[in-house]
């Protein structure tokens, strides 16, 4: 059969798609529950850190998180409800744009909006070495047990290696990642913003 | 092909492309990654073993099915057969090697638009049966490796003070050390690229200049 012909090129490039694309959903449904397991076991893990549930390895993840996360579903979303040393906290999922794509974490505050719990990245896109480092723990641990001021938390250009003052309302931004600092801030403070509305409904208890 | 000449031939594919035609610092392909990814050691490992892996097995596929493959449709087919390997890496990653996965990111995809791959599947592949295209493939990975992870050594030594995220100066100097948040950025890796491209090409040069050592594989002009 002539090789270049346009019947040959076109059934050649139907049976090769059909053949590759085949082994590819094939793989890809073999991997989905692990994938998804992987997935949930982040997002699981977040929630915990960020409301101060300690965890013994990733082995104990699912069984620390039945036992003590309750989801609690107010209006269309869902808040995670743990108490830590007998203080009930309240941690609720956020997103939002960053300078390379979407920043998505999990923000845990106390039952008056007063104080942070714990801040937790889950996913994001950012430079590696620049506006990755938001994933790093000297930039997270610095919104444990941060105060919440009435404009929010500020980030701000500091010594870019952590700020310790827990009640100062403000954090570090990272060293030549001014841009994403910047939408991590408004990131926070649109969450915090969100569980304050939540709070005056109700939503937290 | 007799046995003996067949390793002959996986010599020289092989010293080609690690020395003689690297695909980076001679062919110039891939810079696009080498400048994205190499700020820190463990990222550039995993995604050169990532584009070695992708090269290899797509040469592999694309030599074996070379004489079914209508003339037209050659480039269609060959990006196919690179996004599935790529693909399927991708997927493997996620699977069972979720943190990887986590802080490679996006880079994982753009393998494909990695232009070694294409580069080997159009001037090697093409010509050559499977085995051979296979090894070409591997060893142009291997290459491309070489030149990444030195650039990446110096990238992350001086831009975090640590190699494979241990930390190296940083531990030794303390508070003294003062990262180069520069070595972070791209354009470090402009300038390191050019630098090793200078002294490398000049050490080439050097080596043809002298009379050739014994066993020594034959220099070859550089495919553009």
């Amino acid at each position: 059969m002539n090789r270049n012909s346009t019947r040959y090129t076109v059934a050649f490039t139907f049976i090769v798609c059909a053949f590759f694309v085949f082994f590819l959903a094939l793989a890809n449904d073999l991997t989905k529950e692990k994938v998804a397991a992987n997935r949930r076991f982040t997002e699981r893990s977040s929630v915990l850190r960020a409301l101060g549930v300690p965890f013994a390895d990733a082995g104990s993840v699912d069984s620390v998180y039945e036992k003590e996360v309750t989801e609690l579903t107010a209006g269309s979303t869902v808040v995670y409800r743990a108490s830590a040393e007998g203080v009930p906290r309240f941690a609720r999922f956020f997103s939002g744009p960053a300078l390379w794509g979407t920043v998505f974490g999990v923000l845990a505050v106390d039952a008056e909006v007063g104080r942070v719990s714990g801040l937790q990245i889950v996913s994001h896109n950012e430079t590696p070495g620049l506006g990755g480092r938001i994933d790093e723990s000297w930039f997270k641990d610095q919104f444990t047990g941060e105060r919440i001021a009435d404009a929010g938390i500020r980030v701000r250009q500091g010594s870019g290696k952590g700020d310790g003052d827990s009640e100062n309302a403000e954090v570090d931004a990272v060293t030549g990642a001014s841009l994403t600092s910047k939408f991590m801030e408004t990131m926070v403070n649109g969450e915090i913003a969100a569980l304050r509305k939540l709070r005056d409904e109700g939503g937290l208890k | 092909m007799s046995a003996a000449k067949k390793r002959g031939k996986a010599m020289t594919v092989l010293i080609d492309n690690l020395w003689w035609n690297n695909p980076v610092f001679i062919q110039i392909l891939g810079i696009c990654s080498t400048l994205a990814v190499t700020n820190n050691l463990t990222n550039t490992f995993i995604m050169t073993v990532g584009v070695s892996l992708a090269t290899a097995f797509s040469s592999w596929t694309l030599a074996g099915m070379n004489t079914f493959i209508p003339n037209k449709v050659r480039m269609i087919v060959q990006v196919l057969v690179i996004s599935f390997y790529v693909i399927i890496i991708d997927i493997v990653l996620r699977a069972y090697m979720p943190d990887v996965s986590r802080s490679l990111g996006p880079y994982v995809g753009l393998i494909i638009t990695n232009c070694i791959i294409m580069g080997r599947a159009e001037a090697f592949a093409r010509s050559n049966p499977p085995l051979i295209s296979f090894w070409d493939g591997l060893t142009s990975g291997f290459g491309y490796m070489a030149v990444l992870m030195a650039i990446a050594a110096v990238r992350e030594l001086l831009g975090f003070g640590s190699l494979f995220g241990i930390p190296v100066l940083s531990a030794a100097f303390g508070d003294r050390f003062v990262p180069w948040t520069i070595m972070i950025m791209a354009p470090s890796a402009f300038f390191l690229l050019a630098l090793a491209m200078w002294g490398l090409k000049s050490l080439q040069e050097s080596m043809k200049a002298a009379p050739p050592a014994a066993g020594g594989a034959k220099p070859q002009g550089s495919a553009k």
